[in-house]
């Protein structure tokens, strides 16, 4: 009697617990609506709509109505399917959770010559700085970004909010309650982070660890 | 003398300076000698004043701090003040300070490589079709702040710069404000109950004439005569008439 249940549950269990993404996504489309079925082409659609705005994981979901893992494997398809193919000049690329599509590197050269442009976007020296410093260091107040770079940071911190690199998210308990800095999507839309853990390693200076221990800021 | 010119341009306040001079003077940075970077910062400063360049105050509250440090080495040393009132060594915070700025230095360039690699990716607007669902006519309520509108400007012009023909020629009329704002308020007759700020720039062409519509906008919602909201795709938004600030 007890043998026979075992050999029911074994039965079963391919069924209940899906081996692969694709038999989960399969099994997913079995339960949709029709209309639905084709969410890889909506999502695709949708990315080519929204256009440098992007689509968000969460904004996939609530239009499509489907599971945060299905939109994710959709997405990766996606992702993969345009950057594989050699003869496709766009990807999508996923920097803070956006997804958008973007020419590929290798188009740039031929759209400067249809456009005639030769000026290219910079950002200064201090403006790197800074958005290091922010993005390390988040969330920082502004005196602790300048005693960091030994230089004033007032005129640079508005720059950097109005390009929308840099956002205000609060104020800190120290003393006159200073605003506090935080970097935003746009700026991982900016340096092709996914998010802050894809920043570059600091790097060490010999016994700056040392120095860091027994000088530590905090 | 000619040459210092090109170097203090490549300077990014007193601690890139440091950094530079400890490196040309071949200096220990974990055994630095205060004293000759003291001295060579001086010299530097002193050039830079000698080609009348203005010396900005960030360096001089360095310098001080430098003379202060050099200074207090020539004293004796009170052992008793040290265990009351415990202060990081001089020495040491700077040296910790120099490394720590050559961390984000070093890390900037990797930063700005990846800068560049992603300008090479382009992207596209979001359809207009779309963006005209995007917003309903009514509660046009602005509390934002101005960087938000100085945002939504740069993407206006951004748009207005994709939209723009690969080659054109025309002639550049110089128009100031209140005219502008004359001929706006004749468009306005033409325009639904609220509409985009880019539906008043389909006569600019160069950015006086923007600027100038602009600046007549701004000044129009001054007289609550337009008013204007931004929402959270940076879109200028406008509506007729007064609206309720509360």
């Amino acid at each position: 009697m007890t043998e026979k249940k075992d050999e029911l549950e074994i039965k079963e269990e391919p069924e209940i617990y899906p081996l692969s993404s694709d038999t989960q996504v399969y099994a997913e489309q079995m339960e949709m609506p029709l209309e639905t079925g084709h969410a890889k082409a909506i999502l695709e659609g949708l990315l080519f709509i929204v256009g440098d705005e992007g689509l968000t994981v969460e904004q996939a979901m609530s239009v499509l109505e489907i599971s945060r893992q299905r939109v994710e494997i959709l997405f990766d398809d996606l992702m993969k399917e345009y950057a594989g193919d050699d003869n496709r000049g766009i990807e999508i690329a996923n920097y803070g959770g956006t997804y958008r599509f973007l020419s590929k590197a290798l188009v740039h050269e031929y759209a400067k010559k249809l456009f005639q442009m030769n000026k290219h976007a910079t950002l200064s020296q201090a403006a790197l700085e800074t958005l290091a410093i922010i993005a390390y260091k988040q969330p920082i107040t502004r005196v602790e970004i300048e005693e960091i770079r030994g230089v004033g940071a007032d005129m640079m911190l508005r720059k950097l909010l109005a390009r929308d690199l840099i956002k205000e998210s609060g104020r800190s308990d120290a003393p006159g309650r200073p605003i506090i800095y935080e970097v935003t999507e746009e700026f991982m839309n900016t340096f092709k982070l996914l998010s802050l853990d894809e920043l570059p390693e600091l790097p060490q200076f010999g016994d700056m660890e040392d120095s860091d221990e027994l000088f530590g800021r905090e | 003398m000619e040459e210092f010119k090109v170097t203090i341009e490549q300077f990014d306040g007193p601690l890139d300076l440091m950094l530079h001079l400890i490196k040309e003077k071949e200096l220990d940075l974990f055994d630095l000698d205060v004293s000759i970077l003291t001295d060579q910062y001086i010299a530097y400063l002193n050039a830079m004043q000698d080609l009348h360049l203005e010396v900005a105050s960030e360096y001089l509250v360095e310098l001080a701090e430098l003379i202060e440090y050099k200074s207090k080495k020539l004293l004796p040393r009170d052992p008793g003040e040290i265990d009351d009132n415990y202060e990081e060594d001089p020495k040491d915070r700077l040296v910790r300070r120099l490394l720590e700025y050559q961390q984000f230095k070093e890390v900037s360039s990797q930063l700005n490589q990846l800068f560049e690699e992603r300008q090479l990716l382009m992207t596209k607007p979001q359809s207009e079709e779309a963006e005209q669902w995007i917003r309903s006519t009514d509660d046009m309520h602005y509390d934002g702040n101005p960087y938000e509108l100085m945002r939504a400007m740069r993407k206006v012009l951004l748009r207005m710069q994709l939209a723009r023909p690969i080659e054109t020629k025309y002639t550049s009329r110089e128009i100031s404000m209140e005219d502008r704002q004359l001929q706006i308020r004749a468009k306005l007759d033409r325009l639904p109950k609220t509409f985009r700020f880019e539906s008043l720039l389909d006569d600019c062409h160069d950015v006086p004439m923007f600027v100038a519509t602009f600046l007549a906008v701004l000044d129009m919602a001054r007289q609550h005569i337009l008013a204007f909201t931004v929402d959270e795709n940076d879109v200028i938004w406008f509506s007729k008439g007064t609206i309720r600030h509360d």
